[in-house]
């Protein structure tokens, strides 16, 4: 009976062996790349939590004293960026962590939007630039342009090596900017220019589950910046 | 240093967790997604994503994932986002109104064998539902990635084929989970790919 039926509809035989195979690697292989993620960011919290809550809290000092934030990458890394932007810039509810039910999200308290850019989210700027100087400049010329002393430059790569990062880097120290880097792997060459103020080195070789963990990175400094802002109003309003 | 803030780190990353290891228990769902966007791409279908606010930053991260892969060798597969062309975005918004953004442009852009994917951190996002709703009228496969509790209306709408939901009520944490399972769905395309028999529309699991 089955080989009639074989006979009839092979390609509903033919391949079913090799189908099944394939979705139980494929289910096996989002299981392990969940594991990784979860470790990966446990190492992060190990190696770098305390310096995760400095950085916040130098971020606030600085909003507290007017600066705007400018963020910036390539690729996959300038949707960070523009998410680091629209994340300052229009962010909802502030989670309360432990205290947060199924409610969607809205228990919390209102979180402060502060002023912040993306450097890629102007294409006549950003094509302008790389068409008459070349792409290293895109993002140092626009913080040239625009950024003050004590305005925040954060820069997100997964190699820690693109050219315009490392450029803008060395603009934003020459103008006075805190500097705030997120990179992959061994840092790169973000790392061994040794000045960026904060510098956070997801140590992973994979390109996602870097972008992954820097994601969690720059959501944990954006609560932790809105947390000591709030802190330092209360503190204010009781002086 | 703040010890308040400091204090509060360890609880930003707990809250994390759960959520992520959520995604090991919708596996099999992923393995579906993935199986019918593959067999899409085969057929010549192309990739159109779409979100509001963080999500439209994701929307352009998958695009640029699928069309220039960061791992060597792996093919570039045809792929854009509705969120990155500012003008058409706020003339249909400043006319038809921001629900119809997506649909105005899936009904210009959109072929039948296209995959439309949208993306909404807890589910109620109008204009991505109504995006959703055009594509499933033309013809397209449809996934969303959503949050919360049950996805939202969203998540329960029927005209979407494949549902991924991050159950957490923190958006953040949802973008989270969101990020590693689109970098999980290109991987597991690819791995579809490598096995080409399997990705005959007749073929089922």
């Amino acid at each position: 009976m089955t080989e009639d039926m074989e006979a009839l509809y092979p390609f509903l035989y033919s391949q079913s062996t090799d189908l099944d195979a394939v979705m139980s690697s494929v289910r096996q292989s989002t299981v392990e790349k969940v594991d990784e993620i979860v470790t990966l960011r446990r190492t992060v919290l190990e190696h770098d939590g305390d310096r995760i809550a400095a950085c916040a809290a130098a971020m606030a000092e600085s909003f507290a004293a007017g600066a705007r934030l400018f963020a910036f990458g390539n690729g996959g890394s300038s949707t960070d960026a523009q998410d680091v932007a629209t994340l300052f810039m229009n962010p909802g509810h502030l989670n309360v962590g432990m205290n947060s039910g199924m409610n969607g999200g809205m228990n919390g308290d209102t979180a402060r939007p502060l002023p912040a850019f993306a450097l890629t989210a102007d294409i006549a700027v950003v094509t302008a630039l790389a068409n008459d100087i070349g792409f290293e400049v895109v993002f140092a010329r626009q913080l040239a342009a625009s950024a003050f002393a004590g305005d925040i430059a954060l820069g997100l790569s997964t190699s820690g090596n693109s050219r315009n990062l490392v450029a803008a880097f060395e603009e934003a120290g020459r103008r006075g900017m805190l500097t705030v880097g997120l990179a992959g792997y061994d840092g790169g060459q973000m790392a061994e220019l040794g000045t960026i103020d904060h510098l956070f080195v997801v140590p992973s070789a994979s390109v996602h589950r870097i972008q992954e963990a820097q994601t969690t990175v720059y959501h944990a400094l954006w609560e932790l910046t809105q947390h000591a802002l709030a802190k330092a109003g209360d503190n204010d309003d009781s002086a | 240093m703040d010890q308040a803030v400091l204090a509060r780190v360890p609880e930003v990353f707990a809250r994390r967790v759960g959520p992520a290891l959520g995604l090991a228990d919708e596996a099999d769902v992923v393995a579906r997604a993935c199986h019918a966007m593959a067999t899409r791409f085969h057929g010549g279908g192309r990739l159109i994503v779409f979100g509001n606010g963080e999500a439209a930053t994701d929307a352009q991260h998958i695009s640029v994932e699928f069309v220039h892969p960061v791992i060597v060798g792996k093919r570039a597969l045809p792929s854009f986002s509705l969120t990155s062309d500012v003008a058409t975005i706020t003339g249909v918004a400043a006319t038809a109104g921001l629900d119809e953004v997506f649909a105005h442009q899936l009904h210009r852009l959109a072929a039948p064998q296209d995959i439309a994917l949208g993306i909404s951190s807890d589910g109620r996002c109008v204009n991505v539902l109504r995006g959703l709703e055009a594509a499933h009228r033309l013809g397209l496969l449809t996934l969303a990635l959503t949050g919360g509790d049950d996805g939202g209306p969203i998540g329960r709408s029927p005209a979407v084929d494949h549902v991924l939901i991050a159950r957490s009520a923190d958006p953040r944490v949802v973008k989270e989970v969101h990020v590693t399972t689109y970098h999980v769905l290109w991987e597991l395309v690819h791995v579809f790919f490598e096995q080409p028999g399997v990705l005959d529309p007749r073929v089922v699991s």
